[in-house]
């Protein structure tokens, strides 16, 4: 930011941002990077479930950002473009770790798991009494790809066809994949409120 | 509708879009009420986890080390191409050997020009073909006599005016004097070869052109009749000078005007002369 500017205390509004970025203009990068880090980071973090690779990746992910704000045309609005980008970003990263992008099928299903979905066993609904924090976990502990799914549709909005787009996969198998990840989740969440319930 | 046909369609129903028979089904069903239930709030939860994390302050300043580096790079690149485009410029020796060539050329070029000029000179005709040209296109009647003209004077060339009308004479004297005995007697041309007295070198004489018309009419008569036509042309043109000359004796230019009229005077002579000769 100018000191004229500064000294008035304005602050840039995206688009000027956007277009003085355009021009290589640090200050104004930097303007853009506080107005997204936090969403950005955030799907970085649900994505990988680390902290240390979320920080990378949400590096990685603004770098991107440096090198091709020049070809940002406005079709689309600038945090739609963003996140995308970034989203791309974490799942070149994922393909690169040779975790599963599109999750395995029956990855859960198991006989001991199924087990535990016995139809009337008593078992107080989750809401109420798990947290955040413990929903962060369980959606840490989910399986890559189930994950990233989930974070794609339930977290971060995406709809069914763009996540078969980006992830490469069918519609259908989205849905698919994200009820099964849901499934998932509430079995971590109720083994992590039992958790929670034993200890003193 | 029992729970098993229910989960299984249950991926692909969106809240609000179940059919009758499953909401009846989970009115009934608290299993699978409470599998709905959860399921909800996860979804619910979930959308709150947007933007919930703030990344340390280090990403910042990770970001701004990568791009202050990236930005070296692309200032390294851009000199570098710079530099790349310097040396795709000639050096001085190509400036050097292309003066060079212009020197060779424009050498080459002036000896062309030389030669040329020298081939212009060699086949210049000589004064007599513009002389022989003059006189044929007066006897045609295409040209007149020139009037006068300003021509830079010599004053040495003035002091020696005086020859002129003394070689006219001789001149003169000479032809009648070769070709008189052809048509007059021995005594005639004992008369004519003597010496005419010019008692001015201004006065023109009357008699020899007479003679010279003489002569040349006894081999052409019709070439009589051009040559005194050309005499009295040339005649009234010394006239002319002459008058001018004694209204003004010290311009230059009317000296110049006269020995030219003695000038063309002698040249009718003498191309009467070598039209006379056998």
């Amino acid at each position: 930011m100018t000191d004229a500017r500064k000294s008035r205390g304005d602050k840039l509004s995206e688009a000027e941002a956007i277009e003085r970025a355009k021009q290589g203009d640090a200050e104004a990068f930097e303007t853009l990077y506080h107005l997204h880090k936090r969403r950005v980071y955030s799907l970085c973090l649900r994505m990988t479930a680390n902290t240390a690779e979320a920080e990378d990746l949400t590096q990685e992910a603004f770098l991107q950002l440096f090198r091709k704000v020049g070809t940002f045309r406005g079709e689309s609005a600038f945090s739609t473009w963003l996140h995308r980008m970034s989203v791309n970003v974490v799942l070149m990263h994922l393909r690169k770790k040779g975790l599963p992008v599109v999750p395995l099928e029956d990855t859960f299903d198991t006989e001991e798991e199924s087990a535990k979905k016995e139809p009337g066993a008593e078992d107080p609904r989750l809401a109420g009494s798990v947290d955040r924090l413990q929903l962060e976990r369980a959606i840490g502990a989910l399986p890559p790809g189930y994950r990233s799914i989930f974070v794609l549709h339930d977290v971060e909005g995406y709809e069914h066809n763009e996540i078969a787009e980006m992830v490469g996969c069918s519609i259908g198998n989205s849905k698919s994949q994200l009820h099964k990840a849901r499934l998932k989740l509430r079995d971590l969440l109720k083994m992590s409120r039992a958790e929670k319930a034993t200890k003193p | 509708m029992n729970c098993a046909e229910f989960q299984q369609v249950l991926p692909g129903t969106e809240k609000g879009g179940r059919s009758a028979e499953q909401e009846l089904h989970l009115q009934s069903c608290s299993v699978c009420s409470d599998l709905v239930s959860d399921l909800d709030f996860i979804v619910r939860e979930a959308r709150t986890l947007q933007a919930s994390e703030e990344p340390s302050p280090q990403v910042w300043q990770s970001i701004q080390a990568e791009i202050a580096e990236l930005r070296s790079e692309l200032d390294l690149i851009a000199r570098e191409a710079r530099a790349l485009q310097a040396s795709e410029e000639p050096s001085p020796a190509v400036w050097k050997s292309i003066q060079a060539e212009i020197g060779d050329w424009q050498t080459e070029m002036a000896s062309i020009a030389a030669q040329a000029r020298e081939l212009q000179a060699s086949h210049e005709p000589s004064p007599r073909v513009w002389n022989s040209l003059e006189i044929a296109l007066r006897e045609e009647g295409l040209i007149r006599q020139p009037q006068r003209e300003t021509v830079p004077m010599s004053s040495r060339r003035w002091r020696l005016g005086w020859l002129v009308p003394v070689a006219t004479a001789a001149l003169v004297a000479f032809g009648v004097l070769l070709y008189r005995p052809t048509v007059v007697n021995q005594g005639e041309v004992a008369q004519s070869a003597s010496p005419r007295v010019f008692h001015t070198n201004n006065q023109v004489s009357v008699k020899d052109d007479q003679e010279l018309l003489n002569a040349v009419g006894t081999r052409s008569p019709a070439m009589r009749v051009a040559y005194e036509n050309d005499l009295r042309d040339v005649n009234a043109y010394i006239r002319d000078a002459e008058q001018s000359a004694a209204a003004d004796p010290n311009d230059e230019e009317v000296q110049q005007y006269l020995m030219d009229a003695y000038q063309q005077k002698n040249m009718v002579y003498q191309m009467a002369l070598d039209r006379s000769l056998p």
